[in-house]
């Protein structure tokens, strides 16, 4: 492979973005090189400036970024130095991309197939609308769309987003590329739906030889899909390494802390031996010489006014650290995770037969003629332990947060009781009174929008107290101080604004101000979803910590099963709106398992695991016989048959505590997931 | 990175708000720099302007009617004999109270129906948006007549009336605009989080939606605040709003719109004027809703 002259060459490249403070370097000196048929991870946190090292992949800029020196060669080409016209005609021929999120991507007022007639006629590929719909079939049924002729037909809006984000792949390879450059693909995806379009594109790979860039956050997909990784930090390339080389022996501190991030639930995370990452990525404040000196364990004071350079430790190994050769490896004892095992039976919280019915939005006049749509939650019943953890886990759209929203009030309710230390409570907020608005606290997904952008962090946190606690004005000052230090924030982040703050920081915000009013549940929905790895693993730190020392208990809602699995004592499995499997945290990761429960552990990246190929069997849409038999039946890799169709499967006990719903019997269910 | 945010925290209090206003001043975009500028020059010309006049407003025989701009009547002469330089500086700090005062009142009435609407929804929001509909369906100088009218002759040529009659214009419209932003900030998380905690609506109206929506608010306040002269210059006109010999701008127009022919500087005089104002106000407003919406969100007016 390396006697393969580059596809790509970037030299010495450096952009800067022109901000308020003058120039802000977000790319400094990077060097890298892709050669043809190779797939180059790109990886780093959010702000490594990953995105805008590839968008130059394109000759694309930032209309306020600033290349400030290097060069990017595409086949021996200058993309920096080209006019608009050479661009355009590169762009989407020669190197295409794929966005982060598909659903801006496609313009939503043209159909599918015009997206691709478009493209292809501008490109010359072919020369008349109907050669080129003749095209457009070839390519979606190429990346596993079912029915492409239906498809063309399509706006972008009728598709699911694992189905738009494989139009845009389409869209990319239209018109046969050599090198395609992925932002973050999957990353507003399911986890079953990300292992699908990992899936096709490692087989898209092999079958069209494509080189690829792909750009993430997330490591272990890589893993999957990478020949080699460059992991960046605050602008510079690190460490570069064939992916298997950099899994089993980082080199940099930081790529050892990055891997240490990364959630595992089957294997213990113990051979590289390194701990979470600390702290955050500040830009503001980086220090002359390694700019991973401040959050790095192994720093010295040469570290600090050094600037590193990337050496070579093998012939394929590069690393930007000059102690490399000094930092031993160490080898954790993987610690036990450090859950309490409190079995108290008591029940803070119970809900029965939850079921609830979202009525189509709009105004309230024509709403009151109209029907009820088919229910989000349907019989829903479990319990959460005083003091313990209760993890729903499902895709998005299975009803998760609806059920988190119908505790707290927000959602009125069509069927079903919760009963909450004992007592059924009303369903709806307003008629609840002080003392119950405090114990159940939420926190939402999105720090963005849960936080008023125009308030102070002293006074988001600080009305709560006002308004649920009753304790002198005085004294609210304090108490946001102290919750401030309880989620390891700084004092001085009262006077800040939220926009001043990073997502993992805006997060702990949420959370003390969750937490300053003493609850006894707390709904946490979805809270990691929109964070960093390494922020991710903090955050899940500092939440552990604090349900023991605040005795809280907690209902912890997650796409994430290998997340749940961490942190949970019980589990719940949802799909479309039912509970499918339930039980503790141990005899839910382990036999036997729901059909669903299995499909969700196998989808979660995991590093060191074999690329997958695309199994388009279980694309089915989940819509299609639902809500007679078994609402998974479409998707299920254990279907027995018509039973599963037509009849509702039992919900069933298996050994102590663990429900499955399924027409399956337990011997059936014991296929362990492995490690393939 | 030159000046990072905890070096400007260091910087001694008693001099931080002139950093941060020279800051501020630095960062802003260039129309609000321009609409600034413009704008004080009004706001200085209607505080100064009536000691500095060379004649009084009202003052005639000051030249030869309709002679035209000279050095001594840069503007000229109206068909009266008064001078229409003099008129338009005296007449500036009347446009300005009369029309910011006015659109104030609309602005803030309107928009704390628009946000409590939009946010306790249901039945309160259909009858409070059906009947701004209403009134928008009239036509707006129609309705201030009516409200004139409505007030009775006692009350004639009173500014209180004038401005009264064009907040009254003015709060459907801005009730609608203030609805449709709550709509947006009423899916935010924030909102539900004050929900949950019990926060009463006002509060929630003032606390967390109202600084949400300045940035839509302001750049209808400017447009508002533009047309109002013109709004009141017509009232004045039909013989509804101030009176003769007020030299208000507006009622200038259409005082001297016969002499368009005869004396075009004299129709220009208070005519430009009026232009400058609306655009300073314009270009003002816009810059500042671009600056107070840090993320852009919600200003695209």
């Amino acid at each position: 492979m390396s006697a393969k002259s580059p596809i790509l060459s970037i030299r010495n490249l450096s952009v800067a973005y022109d901000g308020v403070d003058g120039f802000l370097e977000v790319v400094s000196d990077v060097s890298l090189d892709l050669v043809g048929g190779e797939a180059l991870g790109l990886v780093g946190e959010s702000g490594s400036g990953k995105s805008t090292l590839a968008l130059q992949c394109l000759g694309y800029q930032h209309p306020r970024a600033r290349v400030l020196q290097g060069k990017v060669f595409l086949q021996g080409k200058d993309l920096l130095n080209l006019g608009f016209e050479d661009l355009s005609r590169i762009r989407g021929k020669t190197v295409s991309f794929v966005p982060q999120n598909p659903t801006t991507a496609l313009n939503p007022a043209k159909r599918i197939g015009q997206l691709f007639t478009e493209l292809l006629l501008h490109h010359g590929v072919v020369r008349s609308n109907h050669v080129a719909a003749k095209r457009t079939t070839d390519l979606l049924s190429q990346v596993g769309l079912p029915d492409p002729n239906q498809m063309i037909r399509r706006y972008p809006h009728e598709l699911s987003g694992g189905q738009q984000q494989r139009v845009c792949i389409a869209l990319a390879l239209a018109c046969s590329p050599d090198l395609v450059v992925l932002d973050e693909p999957t990353t507003g995806l399911d986890v079953t739906t990300q292992e699908q379009i990992i899936g096709l594109l490692v087989r898209l790979r092999q079958q069209l030889g494509l080189s690829m860039l792909y750009v993430t956050h997330d490591l272990a997909l890589l893993s999957q899909i990478a020949d080699r990784v460059a992991v960046m930090y605050a602008g510079q390339i690190i460490e570069v390494a064939p992916t298997v080389k950099l899994f089993k022996e980082p080199l940099h501190p930081y790529t050892r802390g990055l891997i240490a991030s990364v959630p595992h639930f089957l294997s213990a995370n113990s051979k590289i031996g390194a701990r979470p990452l600390q702290g955050l990525l500040r830009r503001a404040d980086l220090p002359d010489g390694c700019r991973f000196s401040t959050r790095c364990e192994h720093v010295t004071d040469l570290c600090m006014d050094t600037r590193q350079r990337l050496e070579a430790t093998s012939t394929d190994h590069y690393v930007a650290c000059h102690r490399w050769n000094h930092i031993k490896v160490t080898f954790n004892e993987e610690k036990k995770s450090e859950r309490l095992i409190r079995q108290k039976a008591e029940a803070i919280l119970k809900i029965e037969e939850l079921t609830v019915t979202y009525h189509r939005s709009g105004s309230s006049i024509i709403n009151y003629f109209r029907t009820p749509t088919t229910p989000a939650v349907h019989n829903v019943s479990f319990q959460i332990r005083r003091g313990g953890i209760f993890a729903l886990v499902g895709e998005s759209g299975s009803g998760k947060s609806t059920i988190a929203k119908s505790i707290s009030g927000i959602q009125p309710l069509d069927g079903g009781k919760i009963i909450f230390q004992g007592s059924l409570i009303t369903a709806s907020i307003g008629a609840r009174p002080k003392n119950l608005r405090k114990e159940i606290q939420y926190v939402f997904q999105n720090p963005d929008a849960s936080l008023n952008p125009r308030i102070k962090i002293s006074e988001i946190i600080g009305r709560q107290i006002e308004i649920l606690n009753d304790c002198g004005r005085d004294e609210i000052g304090e108490r946001v101080m102290i919750a401030l230090d309880d989620v390891r924030l700084d004092r001085s982040y009262a006077k800040r604004y939220p926009d001043e703050l990073s997502g993992g920081e805006r997060q702990r915000v949420a959370i003390a101000r969750a937490l300053i009013v003493n609850p006894s549940l707390l709904l946490c929905d979805e809270i990691l979803s929109g964070l960093d790895v390494s922020v991710q693993a903090s955050v899940l730190d500092l939440l552990r910590r604090l349900v023991l020392k605040k005795d809280v208990s907690m209902l912890f809602i997650s796409h994430d099963i290998a997340v749940v699995r961490g942190l949970a004592d019980d589990v719940g499995v949802l799909y479309d709106g039912c509970l499918v499997e339930m039980g503790t945290n141990e005899e839910i990761f382990s036999a036997p398992f729901h059909p669903y429960t299995e499909m969700l552990m196998k989808a979660v990246p995991k590093l060191n695991k074999k690329p997958l190929f695309d199994n388009d069997s279980h694309q089915i849409t989940p819509s299609e016989a639902k809500k007679v038999g078994c609402a998974f039946c479409g998707r299920c890799s254990k279907k027995i048959g018509e039973i599963c169709e037509v009849t509702p499967p039992p919900w069933r006990l298996f050994g102590q505590s663990l429900y499955i719903r399924c027409h399956h019997e337990g011997e059936e269910l014991k296929m362990v997931p492995d490690q393939k | 990175m030159k000046i990072s945010l905890v070096g400007d925290a260091a910087i001694t209090k008693s001099n931080s708000w002139r950093v941060r206003y020279a800051r501020m001043w630095r960062e802003s975009p260039r129309s609000f720099r321009i609409g600034f500028m413009i704008l004080l020059f009004w706001v200085v010309v209607a505080i100064v302007g009536p000691f500095l006049a060379p004649f009084g407003p009202t003052q005639i025989g000051t030249g030869i009617p309709l002679s035209g701009a000279s050095w001594e009547h840069p503007f000229g002469i109206d068909q009266l004999g008064r001078d229409v330089f003099s008129r338009v500086i005296h007449g500036a700090h009347i446009v300005l109270l009369l029309s910011i005062s006015a659109t104030l009142c609309g602005l803030v009435i309107g928009s704390f129906l628009g946000l409590l609407s939009g946010y306790i929804g249901g039945w309160l929001d259909e009858i409070i948006m059906r009947v701004s509909e209403a009134m928008i369906s009239i036509p707006f100088l129609i309705l201030a007549m009516l409200i004139v009218a409505v007030a009775g002759p006692q009350w004639s040529g009173n500014p209180i009336l004038v401005i009264v009659a064009v907040a009254i214009v003015y709060i459907p419209r801005t009730t609608r605009l203030a609805r449709a932003a709550s709509l947006d900030i009423i899916t935010k998380d924030y909102i539900t989080i004050a929900r949950l905690r019990g926060e009463p609506s006002l509060s929630v109206v003032r606390r967390e939606m109202l600084p949400n929506a300045t940035g839509v608010l302001l750049v209808e306040f400017a447009t508002r605040a533009g047309f109002a002269p013109v709004l009141i210059g017509s009232l004045g006109f039909l013989g509804f709003g101030m009176r003769p010999p007020t030299p208000e701008w507006g009622l200038m127009i259409s005082e001297y719109r016969e002499l368009i022919f005869l004396s075009p500087v004299t129709l220009a005089g208070p005519g430009i004027s009026l232009a400058t104002l609306v655009v300073g106000l314009n270009l003002c407003t816009e810059g500042l809703a671009r600056m107070l919406g840090r993320s852009g969100e919600g200003v695209s007016a």
